[in-house]
């Protein structure tokens, strides 16, 4: 029983840095544009074949595969909120959101016309779990928690010590008295939503490598991405990596008692309840 | 031909019905519900199980099912009484996406992925399938338009005005004594009733129901119905409904103007339509084709000398 | 993929382009419907059945068609989904008018798709093997042409115990026939000396399936009964292969597909076992199905479709009325029985003509049906993963 829960531990944090990284770029774009993007799922989907092609079709290792998820993600995610989400701001958080539902129809049916529906896996050996102690560890898993790490890192020292990292967290804080300290509300937006769906779609790779990519990857953890967010704290950066771990936690945990495919209802639950009792969140709404 | 008719009129008081119940919560109530699709699968699963395994007659299984997901509103509404829009839209869309789960897995209750089949239905093998249609549009727009009118009737009484002044300002509305969380729930679990009404004929009519058919896929819909025919005025629902059906049965015929295509990349096309129409919408029009009309009253009026 | 509320089909008759012979005929086209898994979990059959039905129905037409009229085919994708076939068969029945309805693959679309067919007395034809199946109640209008879950569970059982296994658990997929299965395999192997230590049925629309092969390996089997479809059997070889099981491990031929197998390194493949019901390798008709196809060996779905088109133009035939009830009341009178014996269904059709009573022997099988419309008996071939191909075992 001992073995079944450390078991459960042990994937659940291994699960929650992975499920780290779309929450952080959502409470990125959060943080500074003020309404939740549901377009996030399919963004880590796209990330997630984007890598695939560099990995599948080109050749290329993991790690770089991993770097043009980012790239293209970010890319596209900024776009997209530039040209279909920016007017909606104005109108009010919830226009913003179900802008974004639409939005995030739009981009996952795109990749199901450029991709077909069929599963599609990911160049990579298979490789024995490792047994630690009667603990199974899996190579993969326990390398793609690693570079979620190290891209959180980034993150970080992103946040606290460039001048765009500094002015991010400025417009978080108060944006009408950044704006009218002179910074350009629109190029934050543009940098914010690079980096956060940069993030999630390295975070879809991830979980596609894990299991397997099809143009519901990212649709399948969304709600997860919410619970992680909101259990930190919406808009709270260090508050997403908090939330995530307890999120993936609560969910491996859950399968010693629930049906394994309920896992994702747990999300939900956590976010009644934190919702219920503590509503900023672990971590309170600020940003940093 | 027009059996093709007959079932597009059928599937548009669906919409227009599910279009209402929405009203009443978001419109009315001000209270983003993005879970529609659950209560919608509520009505249709408790309706189906009780026609197959209890026997009941459709307008029996019906109100059944408007009881359940009555039931769950109300729950769903104590829980969420207090949250903020953004908050509101997240936790509505988990719930739905946890009914589907249930659906999906609960295999003694709902046979699970493989779905429910042969339900019974008024007139189903009696009638041809051109007059069987054609009798489900008549009762599906029949029961539409009553409870279109119902809810007009309630929206223009003071239970819609104090609806519209919680809307509005809820701490307005609550200084002036009104019990603001009875108000929501009662009009949460009121709209979940009618979704739960249009589950219940929507699995008559179809006689087949699986998780597949509750997917975000149909709140999306819903909402662009009512974006598109107005938000508050019940007559929305029933306009937007309307144009809804007129762009998923337009766009099948992509197909034939792209020969090229695939039948899955046909269908990938005209999902992705509605997502560009709905954004399209908001951006052009986000109070919709028939925008409510707000009721002004002038202090020394005729009106307020009576 | 989600879908909406279940559309009726757009296309009235003047702008659907349901699949016509050039024949020359000017008689009216005799509607016959086909679903068929051109996509999702099934999508490695559908094309190649829907490709045999419209082969066959062209020939018949070439050679003067049913009654002097030509089978007008139309081929619908069910996308291996209940949901969708049911849509199918909506469009089928309500706008063409389809006599019948041949070729549902996957179980689920042929319990969701059935009561519509009876209940518009339509014949349907499946290769769907869940017992449940033919034991609705369908008045006589399914006819099956692919053993039932209760023979085929048999055959792996003894299968199995003849390969020594002892502890068998059992992964299954939601499906009508995977509590049955389970059932009847714990039933045979008890029989034999071994046991079915329990089976955990999953979602499989599930991307990953850790805990529940956890729960499996537990329980310390030396083999895994895998009743998956093709793409959750890829991600459960993945993941018992990266928990360490070292153990056998059984399917059916319909997941272990040539894609899963290539898309696994060999090491993680090598040694599944793998069954199906074998086609009637040898006969007349099993020689058309490959000249069709191409290929030396068909899938039995091809071949049951093959069979499916030809009792629906014979059973026609016989009757002198193309209509659902004709073929329902006519089917076995053409397919078993004292007649002489045929596999041609254009020969069948001349001699049902000049008045001869015909026994049809089919390219599944002798396609000979109890009243509840199963077959009665078939052979089974078994094959083994071998370095990212299967290599035939044996038919037995």
């Amino acid at each position: 029983m001992i073995d079944a829960f450390l078991q459960a531990l042990v994937n659940g944090a291994l699960a929650g840095a992975v499920l780290a990284l779309p929450a952080l770029g959502f409470n990125t774009v959060y943080a500074v544009l003020r309404f939740p993007n549901f377009a996030i799922a399919s963004l880590a989907t796209v990330g997630a074949y984007a890598g695939w092609v560099a990995n599948a079709v080109f050749a290329w290792p993991a790690a770089s595969s991993l770097v043009v998820a980012f790239v293209v993600a970010g890319a596209a995610g900024a776009a997209s909120d530039a040209l279909a989400l920016r007017k909606l701001r104005p109108l009010g958080a919830i226009t913003a959101a179900i802008g974004s539902v639409a939005l995030d129809l739009l981009l996952q049916n795109a990749i199901r016309f450029g991709f077909g529906n069929n599963p599609r896996g990911y160049d990579l050996p298979v490789f024995r779990n490792w047994q630690v102690a009667g603990i199974g560890i899996g190579p993969q898993e326990a390398e793609d928690a690693g570079l979620a790490l190290v891209a959180m890192a980034a993150l970080f020292l992103l946040l606290r010590f460039t001048r765009i990292g500094k002015t991010m967290r400025a417009v978080a804080d108060n944006a009408p008295l950044a704006e009218s300290k002179g910074i350009d509300p629109v190029r934050v937006a543009w940098v914010a939503n690079f980096v956060g769906f940069g993030l999630a779609g390295i975070g879809g790779m991830l979980v596609a490598l894990d299991t397997s990519l099809d143009p519901l990857t990212g649709f399948r953890v969304l709600l997860s991405i919410f619970a992680a967010a909101v259990v930190g704290g919406l808009g709270s950066i260090p508050g997403a990596l908090a939330g995530a771990f307890v999120v993936g936690i609560g969910e491996e945990l859950s399968t010693l008692v629930l049906a394994p495919t309920y896992r994702t209802a747990i999300g939900f639950l956590a976010i009644l309840l934190v919702l219920s009792l503590r509503p900023r969140g672990l971590l309170g709404e600020r940003a940093y | 031909m027009l059996d093709y008719l007959a079932s597009l009129a059928v599937f548009a008081g669906l919409y227009a019905l599910l279009g209402l119940g929405l009203n009443l919560v978001w419109g009315l109530g001000g209270m983003v519900n993005l879970g529609l699709a659950g209560f919608f699968a509520i009505g249709a699963y408790a309706s189906a199980l009780s026609a197959l395994h209890l026997a009941l007659p459709l307008p029996a299984a019906a109100l059944f099912a408007m009881v359940l997901a009555a039931a769950a509103g109300a729950l769903l509404a104590v829980v969420t009484a207090r949250l903020r829009g953004d908050y509101l839209a997240i936790v509505t869309l988990g719930f739905a996406e946890v009914i589907q789960l249930i659906a999906s897995n609960e295999i003694w209750l709902t046979n699970g992925t493989d779905g429910l089949s042969a339900i019974p239905a008024p007139g189903r093998g009696v009638l041809s399938p051109l007059g069987f249609d054609l009798a489900s549009a008549a009762i599906v727009w029949t029961v539409t338009i009553l409870v279109a009118a119902a809810l007009g009737r309630l929206a223009a009484a003071p239970y819609g005005r104090v609806l519209r002044a919680i809307r509005e300002d809820e701490m307005v509305a609550r200084v002036a004594g009104k019990n603001v969380l009875a108000f929501k729930i009662s009009a949460f679990a009121a709209g979940a009733a009618v979704m739960g009404l249009a589950g219940s004929l929507f699995a008559a009519y179809d006689g087949y129901v699986a998780p597949d058919s509750f997917d975000v896929l149909v709140t999306l819909l819903v909402v662009l119905a009512l974006t598109a025919g107005g938000v508050g005025r019940m007559q929305g629902a029933l306009v937007g409904a309307v144009l809804v059906v007129a762009l998923t049965e337009g766009t099948r015929f992509l197909g034939l103007l792209l020969p090229g295509l695939s039948a899955l990349q046909v269908a990938s096309l005209r999902q992705g339509a509605i997502g560009l129409f709905l954004l399209l919408l908001l951006r052009l029009r986000p109070q919709g084709l028939l925008p409510e009309r707000l009721r002004v009253h002038p202090i020394d009026s005729e009106e307020a000398k009576t | 993929m989600g879908s909406t509320i279940p559309r009726r089909a757009a296309l009235a008759g003047a702008l659907a382009v349901p699949f016509l012979a050039r024949t020359g005929l000017a008689a009216a086209p005799i509607p016959l419907g086909a679903i068929n898994p051109l996509t999702g979990a099934g999508g490695a059959y559908g094309p190649s059945m829907a490709k045999v039905a419209k082969a066959l129905t062209t020939r018949i037409n070439g050679a003067g068609g049913v009654l002097g009229r030509p089978i007008a085919l139309d081929v619908e994708d069910s996308e291996t989904n209940p949901t969708v076939a049911v849509e199918a068969a909506h469009k089928l029945i309500d706008v063409n008018k389809v006599v019948a309805i041949v070729g549902t693959w996957a179980s689920a679309c042929t319990t969701a798709v059935a009561p519509l067919c009876w209940q518009s007395h339509t014949m349907l034809f499946c290769v769907s093997g869940a017992d449940s199946i033919t034991k609705l109640p369908h008045h006589g209008y399914i006819i099956r042409t692919q053993p039932n879950t209760h023979l085929q569970s048999g055959r792996a059982a003894e299968f199995l115990l003849q390969k020594g296994a002892k502890r068998v658990f059992g992964l299954s997929a939601q499906t009508p026939f995977a509590v049955d299965s389970w059932n009847r395999l714990k039933e045979v192997l008890a029989g034999g000396g071994a046991s079915g230590l329990g089976d955990i049925i999953y979602d499989p629309k599930q991307i990953s399936f850790r805990s529940e092969i956890g729960k499996a390996l537990d329980a310390k089997p030396d083999t895994l009964f895998l009743n998956s479809y093709a793409p959750d059997l890829e991600i459960l070889l993945r993941e018992t292969y990266q928990a360490g099981f070292n153990g056998k491990r059984f399917t059916f031929a319909y997941a272990a597909t040539d894609a899963v197998l290539k898309a696994l390194p060999a090491s993680v493949t090598n040694g599944l076992w793998s069954f199906a019901p074998s086609p009637n390798v040898g006969s007349p008709a099993y020689g058309a199905v490959q000249a069709i196809l191409g290929v030396n060996d068909p899938d039995p779905y091809s071949c049951q479709v093959y069979d499916h088109v030809s009792l629906v133009a014979l059973a026609i035939g016989k009757a002198g009325v193309a209509s659902g009830l004709a073929i329902h009341d006519n089917v076995r009178k053409i397919s078993q029985g004292a007649g002489e014996k045929v596999s041609d269904p254009v020969a069948g059709l001349r001699l049902l003509a000049s008045g001869k009573e015909i026994n049809y022997e089919g390219a599944s099988g002798p396609c000979d049906f109890t009243p509840l419309g199963d077959i009665i008996s078939c052979k089974f071939l078994f094959q083994v993963a071998e370095n990212q191909r299967n290599k035939t075992l044996f038919i037995s």
